[in-house]
């Protein structure tokens, strides 16, 4: 067996996994399609401590219908139960899921719908299968096939997807412009200081945002993960603003977000420059290549 | 005293399983590990293969074997309950998550009271929360309660219960623990490291020595002019120049003399070139130092085979002695022992040249009754069949 014999078993093995994967999927035997999914609502939303823990989210009481008991459960996101829980207001609907029959074993998600078709797994063992192809032909034929073949897909489906992000991206900004802010304050200051696996010590801290809606609801949130938070501080008053009927997509610096936008356009503009050129570059040596 | 709930296996199961999974998990380690070595090492793809895929294998079929105990463990729901904190000590740490050791005594809606130690890290803010002689809301399974934990965040039902409740002393509960950790498993883990270790370098062994130990040093060879030595796969080195020939004996080669026209090798005692392999093996050896390797004729008979190469400038007609069909050679032999009429074969001898102008390879096989002969195409195909007489 020479050296082909690898990515002919990587390909065949993975690609073998992949049609059991979607086999499955399509018989309805997943676990992501097993797994019960239903919506939750926050009862109870307890107030952070200023310098406590960040990691746990914020500290609610949910309560949901489990749909083949009928048994309703009440409980808390205490400790490992997903998605953490960044925005709370008593009466906002949460995603639960768990394995059929077991309950106790919930998990929050941010999205009840995602990965339910349980498609995820065989298709990324597709995607390994492509790397292993595109490796092969490089290593066989040359290394622009893999500027081409990463580069070329990568190019892609960032150029489809930079429209429609900008457009949303926009759309958001403009919505969230014209909505009527209402006031906010910063009610506590969470830190963390750990070690990271090379033992360094590394410290966050994520302020907490408390304002009401204009429909009443009393909303306890993390300060936004992509705006800069390092001038905020504990008791400061903003002005919050929100699209109409999500609460839960507020941004207490209206001017932060745009640069945050732009900065978010650019590298997505820088991305697509890289990866478009990079499949140029692979495309013109082979062609020389190929003429040589 | 010590006790602990549920049917746990019994103590001398659980030690001989501990003790065998570290044995096998510690030989696949050290096989997996000696054969990537190995296989780099003698140029063997299938080997070098194996020792990449057998962890992930061996991975898999563990994650395979645990998955009902796991599906077991997951169907017990936890139970909760109320727990008077007894003692409790904080480690230093300049953190902001430390970890608290507890010392509680457990007091169930069903089933009498324990107590129970056990370390989970408190954010230094809610520390306050925490001391002695306080009741907490806990959880655990029922099955194995040495896996408690402190609910920091317990149901609005849990939370006015535990606000309501007075901490009850249980003077003789029982003290709940986990199992001991079973002894030794270090230690046969690292003695199934060297049995694979072992195993694969046995398994490998006369590829790694014999052929090691008969390969010359690649100075000497083009030093000396001759290659001198035995064993397949010799590293390429340059063209070596006329010189005297020194013939030498290894383990698996009686001799084996190369000179700038000519290589020979005889087979050690009970060897055959009629084995598989074997004859390729020998040619590798005689052809891995030249380049070109063109030879004029290759002559070999039970155990020797002589290749005569083909000189510079050479007007005789030359072929690649790696051409031949050498998967097809050892059962034209036998085909040419027994079905040219020699019923009792003293002496074979397989002649290749290009003479008569393309590759032809042409078997005779000699006995009682004469010589018979067997002639056939670079493919292997036999050609003609010339019987004894």
């Amino acid at each position: 067996m020479n050296w082909h014999g690898i990515p002919a078993l990587w390909c065949g093995a993975l690609g073998l996994l992949a049609l059991v994967g979607y086999g499955r999927s399509l018989a309805g035997m997943t676990r992501a399609q097993r797994t019960v999914r239903v919506t939750g609502r926050i009862e109870r939303v307890r107030e952070p401590r200023n310098g406590g823990s960040e990691k746990d989210g914020i500290a609610v009481v949910v309560r949901f219908q489990d749909p083949s008991s009928g048994e309703e459960f009440t409980v808390t996101n205490d400790g490992d139960c997903g998605d953490r829980i960044t925005t709370a207001w008593v009466g906002r609907e949460v995603g639960i899921h768990y394995p059929p029959g077991r309950p106790h074993l919930f998990r929050f998600t941010d999205d009840l719908q995602a990965g339910r078709r349980g498609l995820g797994p065989p298709t990324f063992a597709v995607f390994l299968v492509y790397c292993g192809l595109v490796v092969t032909a490089a290593i066989d034929r040359g290394w622009p096939w893999a500027l081409v073949g990463f580069g070329g897909p990568a190019a892609v489906a960032t150029a489809r997807a930079l429209p429609g992000d900008r457009r949303r991206a926009r759309s958001r900004l403009d919505v969230l412009a014209a909505a009527v802010p209402v006031p906010g304050r910063v009610i506590a200051v969470l830190r963390t200081v750990e070690t990271d696996a090379d033992g360094d010590v590394r410290s966050s801290r994520t302020p907490v945002v408390a304002f009401t809606t204009h429909e009443g609801s009393a909303v306890t949130a993390y300060y936004p993960s992509g705006l800069p938070d390092s001038a905020v501080t504990y008791g400061q008053d903003l002005t919050v603003h929100y699209p109409p009927g999500d609460p839960a997509d507020f941004t207490p610096d209206l001017a932060a977000e745009r640069r945050s936008d732009r900065g978010g356009v650019g590298c997505a503009v820088a991305a697509l420059g890289v990866t478009a050129s990079a499949t140029v570059a692979g495309v013109v040596l082979l062609c020389l290549s190929a003429a040589d | 005293m010590t006790t602990t709930t549920g049917r746990p296996p019994a103590r001398s199961t659980r030690v001989g399983l501990a003790l065998g999974r570290g044995l096998l998990t510690g030989g696949v380690a050290g096989g997996a590990l000696a054969a990537l070595i190995v296989g780099v090492v003698v140029g063997k793809v299938p080997l070098f293969v194996t020792g990449l895929g057998l962890p992930f294998v061996y991975g898999l079929l563990l994650f395979l074997a645990g998955r009902p105990r796991r599906a077991r463990e997951a169907a017990v729901v936890p139970r909760t309950a109320l727990a008077a904190v007894e003692g409790l000590h904080v480690a230093e740490s300049a953190m902001s998550e430390r970890p608290v050791r507890f010392d509680l005594t457990v007091t169930p809606d069903e089933g009498p009271a324990f107590r129970v130690e056990f370390t989970q890290d408190i954010n230094v803010v809610d520390l306050p929360d925490y001391r002695p002689g306080g009741v907490l809301v806990v959880r655990y399974p029922p099955d194995r309660p040495w896996l408690m934990r402190i609910v920091k965040r317990p149901t609005p039902e849990w939370e006015e219960r535990a606000a309501g409740a007075r901490p009850d002393a249980a003077p003789g509960a029982a003290r709940v623990s986990a199992p001991a950790e079973v002894r030794g498993v270090g230690f046969v883990g690292f003695l199934g490291l060297l049995l694979g270790v072992a195993a694969v370098v046995l398994l490998f062994r006369v590829d790694l020595f014999e052929r090691g130990a008969a390969d010359p040093p690649s100075a000497s060879a083009s030093g000396s002019g001759a290659g001198v030595g035995a064993g397949a796969g010799a590293a390429p080195a340059p063209a070596p120049a006329p010189a005297p020939a020194t013939p030498t004996v290894s383990s698996t080669w009686s001799t084996r003399v190369v000179s700038a026209g000519s290589g020979v090798i005889v087979l050690g005692a009970g060897q055959s070139f009629r084995s598989d392999g074997e004859l390729r093996r020998a040619i590798d050896s005689l052809t891995a130092e030249r380049d070109p390797r063109s030879a004029i004729a290759l002559v070999a008979q039970e155990d020797l085979l002589s290749v005569a190469f083909s000189p510079t400038g050479g007007k005789t007609p030359e072929f690649d002695p790696l051409e031949l069909p050498y998967e097809r050679i050892p059962a034209l032999i036998e085909e040419a022992r027994s079905s040219l009429g020699v019923h009792a074969p003293q002496s074979w001898q397989l002649v290749a040249d290009r003479l008569a102008g393309s590759l032809s390879i042409r078997i005779s096989v000699t006995g009682p009754e004469g010589t018979g002969l067997l002639e056939a195409d670079v493919e292997g195909r036999v050609l003609r069949r010339t019987p004894a007489s």
